[in-house]
């Protein structure tokens, strides 16, 4: 090995100068290496092919000379124009407000003076769109000067001939070319609307689908620009409309000017390409970043960002050439220093997100170093556009019809990913976080969804409003967003308008469709967002417009109320009964206010929140029956209240108690249901699948003693004898406690499975076992002791071994992991809100799938549930971008998570809070028969702990294949229902199910399909008993029976919460037929002899006496079997 | 319906009716092996033994001699016996009267393994004082299953009735499953739920005598033991014995207790560290420092060609198209 390394070394030779530094650059210059490889890979797949440029260019050119030998058309009115064309089968796409026959100006058609590609395409920085999306090819048609007058900036004048001149194209190019033809209008503003030309196949002349893309064509004014442009500043009022008072139009004088930028924007990212040879790169990380966020077209599109490729060159022009001096609201901001030239495009890229994390637009505009100054006084921007981002040519604000809440949502993706950036050192994957992953996923993204069905709105909104914004449903939106931000201030961190793509129409509509959906998207931030009181301004200034503004706000829900400081102030109060409520709360909000202001009724609001929380609640008529108020902040009483009532019993007892330690997920926030005391008078009372009481397994601790016996059975005898004082004195000093000692299954003398069961009189059972310390070394003795003994010395067996074996990690998961895993997730219940909910969800998901238990420990999926919370940072707080703050979100990205998990590598999670820095988990062989995962933590370096028995192979191919359909079944989620699907197994894969008697279930309750007339129809079908059996279920028991008696044969699955059925699959490899042997440990039948030669006597599995077997091992149990 | 055959590589084919289907019990005499002929002879008398395969696995010792009583009376069902090491074997002769009532029960009873040893002491030390008896927990009948296919060995009373067991005129209809009255099912996990929690009596008495028998055997041991405790051991030539300390650094045995297990194992004492050898510097010559720097520039190469393999083989992977 070492040979032929060096070997190899000696031809290689030294490294010259050149390539070490292009190293050296690769680690500086870019996250590392490996990363700087990874975006040289990325880079060619995401742009235009060069080999199919030239069938698109012969195309271009003849569609030129096309456009500019058609034939002018006389001057005429509009509409007459119009119905021309009409009976042509084209639409003249106008906006509002409508032309009307008495209109004086006339429209007309010229051929244009100059047809250039602008744009991406122009540039040669074209990007790949999301989902096979096209290359836009820009082609700026400019409309000769003769055709306009001066006063076409007022009332849409300008855009109504510039729609008669698309549509004319419209109608020669369809009818002249072998291309389909559309209108599109990015943002459903028609004001925006282009002509798509896109290649038909197998078109003969005209085919240019092999380049993949569409031609945009734009018409452009020409310059000079016929229109002045000092009446198109930000204060001009252009739009008149009778009986309102003209104000200023700021949105609509951009939209105008937008006709003048392609050519100049050409230009400039001409000039920049040059002089800053990173930035095509940076620039295509930065569409590849935004694509895959939403932040362009597709399906789900963040409010305002569709069509704004100038955006993304703007932002890193705006970094290169630096910023203008602009004095703000706050003082003169600090300015940002212009990048250097020579940064590498990763940096560039990193540099962008660093802008949108921290800039924000509202408060601090940001002007780009204009050539010879801005055009227009910077103050009016501010003055009337809410969010400002000006250009370098000075023409035009990129940031005029998007929503803030988008610009929040930007900020928010862009902190996210450089948390991820900055935090290299995990074993996540952060190339692929940051361009790879889509995440566009609603239910992994966002903490909250809302669904609005937006044709309930009542349209409201003012003519003015309307051609300010381009249409009803941009005016509606913009409302919308704006009303909602001041609702929520500062619950959310961004909300998220997402609409679809506008999507493409024939020529022949004039008008985009409206928009019918829209998803709300909410970014809590946890300090805030379950607030129960929003605060006003206080009743001095009742009369000032801050008051009457938030009363318009909040309407009715508004009041005057004085608070416990003595203050009377104008405030909002939430009333929530419970936690689940408290968590609708800013949703609750969001209806309030869309039906207060657009009358959009609750029903057409619509979350998935509830249908998540009644998975983890128990049906209301139980809850009803069991007659208490459970909960974790109750159990973790019952258990302070036990300790206190065994440490006083000290004198009685020969060993002080030291210490007390909790085990259960009852006392850590992280069963699936809130734990439930029901006193044993009750229980009694309750029909029998009903009467499931878990018993909360707790730990006691006594002082170090040399009385104790050195001998392991010695041991266990003498806690019995521990528990047996215990319970005669707890029964005394608190009377209607109950107190027994179970003794357990004790096939095996080394394990000390007895343990106290303590019942107490408000009805929670604990069961404590004792932990001695001494049993450790007694047992590595037994285990170590063949090494060491001589053979005479042969008491220690080959059983004992085994069995000593097995004692010993039951002893050291029981004792020693158990209570510092309790501690750990505790912690993490308290540091994040959402964890506890996230995990409960996930429990109840994989139980319901049959998983959970008898395949997945609760402790492992604990720690799994960690992940999307401490990632893998030692450090993070709950207020880092990425942590999911509901346990809706936090479910889908642990669902995501475990479809996407190579679990054949291990996988570490900083689940305790120390700063040794994370070493590569050991990876183990794991034999087929065992569990597959390897979860390692800081306090268990082989990640065994909690994996050693399973899932195994099959059952982890399972639950990923599961977790993957539930992925995408949240990802489109809409209604209730499709929660169901979620939490529904199928058993088509079964081949055999066994069906069991639900009414003696004590655990029937908590079935997710639960039927309520079991345990109304008859209260004692089954043994009516007198004592309570705290803790009995014998679903498991009999799955576990049925688990080691059948080990080789069949495999068994079953949920765990109540399950009626038990699922089972035969092994594969029992399949054919075998020669007879008799320790074959499967149960057979012989099969008739056909051909007497064969000297092999073949047997075959008997399945239906397998099935038989079942049967009588599971009377009274089963109520059917069937088989496939 | 083919015919099936009646026996199978020298098993005789038993056909059990099960409710809707047919259960296949196979059977042959019981063959002591020649490795284990050198074994008590009395475990598995040759001439009555019956070894039978793929039992049903709840089958009881009462169910199984039900099912056989046709050919006599058995004498005892020891189940599993081939998968049992050697320890089994080796105690069976002495647990002879208990394996047979408490088989059944034997998961419901601590008693059983650890009983078994003080008998076997009492047996040898017959004229010492009569150690205390331990009182055990009250064991119910509970059926203990076993693994599907799983084989036991059948003794019957009577040699004859071996060979009625295995002539195929017994297997020409299939034999009912008779049934005792251990409970199955859902009275089978209350019942073990139950017995699992006898009262606190019986339990006190169980861990009291335990313990009292306990202290005897420990105090005969070191009384049998020639070491006595605190006292060190001096053989004929003078040497001093050493011995491991037991708990809590007691040597229980007597002799001089000194060397932890830690020190047998591994020759190393306790935790104290002992400061790490100073390293040699590794920067002081100018070749080592001439050395090291070639080394990290060959170490950047090496992992910049590593990374670039990795990075080939996701592209084949078909990676790096984001969408």
């Amino acid at each position: 090995m070492d040979m032929s390394e060096s070997d190899r070394h000696g031809e290689e030779g030294p490294l010259t100068g050149h390539e070490l530094k292009d190293i050296k650059d690769a680690a500086d210059l870019y996250q590392s290496g490996s990363f700087k490889l990874q975006i040289d890979a990325l880079l060619p797949n995401v742009r235009p092919k060069e080999s199919a440029r030239q069938q698109l260019d012969r195309f271009l050119l003849s569609l030129r000379n096309h456009i500019l030998s058609l034939p002018s058309i006389i001057p005429q009115n509009p509409l007459t124009a119009a119905q021309t064309l009409a009976k042509q089968g084209v639409a003249v796409p106008f906006v509002h407000p409508l032309p009307s026959r008495d209109d004086k100006w006339k429209v007309a058609f010229e051929p244009p003076m100059e047809i250039n590609i602008v744009g991406s395409w122009g540039n040669g920085i074209a990007v790949k769109k999301k989902n096979g999306g096209r290359f836009g090819v820009d082609l700026s048609v400019e409309m000769p000067y003769s055709l306009f007058q001066e006063k076409d900036y007022l009332d849409g004048r300008f855009f109504h001939k510039k729609s008669y001149y698309l549509a004319v194209l419209a109608q020669s190019i369809s009818t002249s070319f072998d291309v389909d033809t559309f209108y599109a209008s990015p943002l459903g503003d028609p004001r925006l609307t282009t002509l798509v030309i896109r290649p038909r196949k197998g078109s003969t002349s005209h085919d240019f689908s092999k380049s993949h893309a569409d031609i945009y064509i734009i018409p452009i004014l020409p310059s000079p620009n016929p229109l002045p442009p000092a009446k198109l500043s930000p204060s001009h009022s252009n739009v008149r409309i009778p009986s309102v008072l003209p104000s200023p139009s700021p949105i609509y004088n951009n939209a105008v000017l937008l006709s003048t930028y392609p050519k100049l924007a050409l230009l400039s990212t001409h000039e920049l390409k040059n002089s800053s040879p990173a930035f095509h790169d940076a620039h295509t990380l930065l569409r590849v970043w935004a694509n895959q966020r939403g932040y362009g077209d597709g399906e789900l599109c963040v409010k305002g960002f569709e069509g704004k490729g100038s955006f993304w060159t703007g932002l890193l022009r705006l970094l290169v050439s630096g910023e203008e001096p602009v004095a703000t609201k706050s003082g003169n901001a600090k300015l940002r220093r212009p990048l250097g030239k020579g940064l590498s495009s990763y940096q560039l890229f990193k540099a962008a997100l660093d802008f949108l994390a921290k800039q924000k637009f509202d408060e601090t505009p940001a002007f780009t170093k204009a050539i010879d100054g801005h055009k227009y006084p910077l103050e009016e921007y501010i003055a009337h556009h809410p969010a400002v981002f000006v250009d370098r040519t000075s023409t035009i604000n990129f940031l005029s019809d998007v929503p803030l809440t988008s610009l929040d949502l930007i900020s928010h993706d862009a902190k996210e990913t450089l948390e991820q950036l900055n935090n290299p050192g995990t074993s996540d994957d952060v190339f692929a976080e940051c361009f790879l992953k889509s995440e566009r996923g609603l239910f992994t993204r966002f903490d909250a969804v809302v669904g609005v069905d937006l044709p309930q709105a009542t349209q409201n909104q003012s003519a003015l409003a309307v051609v300010e914004h381009g249409s009803p449903d941009a005016a509606l939106l913009a409302s919308v967003a704006s009303i909602l931000r001041r609702g929520l201030g500062d619950r959310t961190k961004a909300i998220a308008i997402l609409q679809p793509g506008t999507p493409f129409r024939p020529i022949s509509s004039a008008q985009s469709p409206s928009t019918s959906t829209i998803h709300i998207g909410l970014i809590y931030d946890p300090a805030h967002a379950f607030r129960l009181v929003d605060h006003g301004p206080s009743a001095e200034n009742q009369d000032s417009s801050v008051a009457e503004e938030f009363r318009h706000l909040w309407g009715n829900r508004a009041e005057l109320r004085r608070f416990k400081d003595g203050r009377i102030a104008e405030s909002v109060v939430w009333e929530v009964a419970t936690s689940d409520e408290r968590a609708h709360i800013p949703v609750s909000i969001i209806r309030h206010l869309l039906q207060l202001h657009f009358g959009i009724s609750a029903e057409h609001v619509r979350t998935l929140q509830t249908p998540f929380d009644s998975m983890l609640r128990l049906p209301d008529d139980v809850r009803r029956l069991h007659r208490a108020a459970g909960g974790y902040k109750a159990a973790v009483t019952a258990f302070d209240d036990i300790v206190r009532n065994l440490k006083a019993l000290d004198e009685q007892l020969p060993l002080a108690l030291l210490n007390v330690s909790p085990i259960s997920e009852y006392l850590r926030y992280t069963s699936t249901f809130a734990p439930l005391p029901v006193s044993a008078s009750t229980l009694m009372a309750l029909p029998e699948s009903l009467r499931f009481l878990p018993t909360i397994p707790i730990i006691l601790e006594f002082e170090k003693s040399s009385k104790w016996p050195d001998d392991l059975k010695a041991i266990q005898k003498v806690k019995l004898a521990f528990f047996e004082s215990i319970a005669r004195s707890l029964m005394v000093s608190k009377p209607g406690l109950k107190a027994s000692v179970a003794i357990g299954d004790s096939s095996t003398p080394f394990q000390g499975l007895a343990t106290l069961e303590i019942f107490a009189a408000e009805g929670w059972a604990f069961s404590a076992s004792i932990w001695h310390d001494r049993e450790a070394t007694l047992l590595d003795r037994i285990i170590g002791s063949s090494k060491t003994l001589a053979p005479s010395d042969q008491e220690h067996s080959v059983r004992e071994q085994r069995e000593a074996k097995a004692a010993r990690e039951l002893y050291t998961r029981t004792f020693i992991h158990s209570p510092r895993h309790h501690r750990a997730i505790a912690n993490l219940c308290h540091k994040y809100s959402a964890y506890s909910g996230t995990v409960r969800l996930v429990k109840r998901w994989l139980a319901v799938h049959w998983l959970l238990r008898s395949h997945v420990s609760e402790e492992a999926i604990e720690i799994i549930c960690a992940r999307p919370f401490v990632g893998g940072k030692q450090t993070s707080t709950e207020d880092a971008a990425t942590v999911p703050h509901s346990k809706e979100r936090g479910f889908a990205l642990v669902i995501e998570f475990l479809g996407d998990w190579k679990w054949e590598e291990p996988l570490f999670i900083p689940l305790y809070e120390d700063n040794t820095p994370a070493p590569a988990p050991e990876i183990v062989a794991v034999s087929a028969k065992q569990g597959v995962w390897t979860l390692s933590t800081a306090e268990d370096r082989t990640g065994r702990m909690w994996t050693s028995y399973g899932p195994d192979h099959v059952s982890a191919h399972r639950l990923r294949a599961l977790a993957k359909e539930a992925i995408k079944i949240i990802q489109d989620a809409e209604t209730d229902s499709d929660i169901k699907r979620l939490f529904s197994h199928s058993t088509d894969d079964y081949d055999v199910v066994i069906e069991l008697n639900s009414a003696v279930l004590p655990r029937y309750y908590q079935n997710v399909n639960a039927n309520s007339s079991v345990w109304s129809r008859d209260s004692h079908s089954g043994v009516v008993e007198s004592t309570p059996r705290p803790g009995f279920d014998p679903l498991p028991l009999f799955l576990a029976d049925l688990q080691s008696t059948f080990a080789d044969t069949l495999k068994f699955f079953a949920d765990p919460f109540g399950g009626d059925r038990i699922g089972a699959i035969w092994l594969p490899d029992l399949k054919a037929p075998r020669p007879f042997r008799a320790l074959a440990g499967f149960s057979s039948k012989p099969l008739p002899k056909e051909d007497k030669a064969k000297d092999k006597e073949l047997v075959m599995l008997n399945r239906q006496s397998i099935i038989d077997d079942i049967e009588r091992l599971g009377s009274g149990l089963i109520k059917n079997i069937v088989t496939r | 319906m083919p015919v099936l055959p009646k026996s199978l590589s020298g098993f005789t084919v038993i056909p059990i009716a099960y409710s809707h289907s047919t259960h296949y019990i196979y059977a042959r005499a019981h063959v002591t092996s020649k490795s284990k002929a050198s074994k008590p002879a009395n475990v598995l008398p040759e001439a009555r033994t019956l070894f039978i395969v793929n039992v049903p696995p709840d089958a009881t010792e009462r169910e199984l001699a039900l099912l056989f009583k046709h050919c006599g009376t058995v004498e005892r069902v020891l189940f599993d016996f081939n998968s049992a090491d050697n320890t089994l074997v080796e105690n069976s002769p002495d647990s002879d009267e208990e394996m047979g009532e408490d088989a059944d029960a034997e998961e419901a009873d601590t008693g059983t393994d650890t009983e078994a040893r003080p008998r076997k002491k009492r047996k040898i030390y017959t004229s010492e004082p009569t150690p205390p008896e331990v009182i055990s927990l009250p064991n119910q009948s509970l059926r203990i299953l076993h693994k599907t296919g799983s084989c036991a060995h059948l003794i019957f009373l009577d040699a004859s009735s071996l060979a009625k067991a295995l002539s195929p005129s017994a297997s020409s209809k299939p034999l009912p499953w008779p049934s005792s009255e251990e409970p199955r099912g859902l009275s089978h996990y209350l019942a073990k739920y139950d017995a699992e929690r006898p009262p606190l009596d019986t339990i006190r008495a169980h861990a009291d005598s335990y313990m009292e028998r306990f202290e005897f055997d420990l105090a005969k041991s070191k009384q049998e033991a020639k070491y006595r405790k605190g006292e060190a051991v001096v053989d004929e030539d003078g040497f001093t014995l050493v011995t491991r300390g037991g708990a809590y650094g007691q040597t229980l045995g007597g002799g001089v207790g000194v060397a932890s297990k830690k020190f047998m194992l591994t020759g190393k004492t306790g935790s104290r560290k002992r400061k790490e050898k100073k390293q040699e510097k590794e920067t002081f010559y100018a070749f080592q420092k001439a050395e090291k720097q070639r080394k990290a520039i060959l170490d950047l190469k090496r992992n910049f060609e590593a990374d670039k393999q990795r990075v080939e083989k996701l592209k084949e992977s078909r990676r790096f198209k984001p969408y």
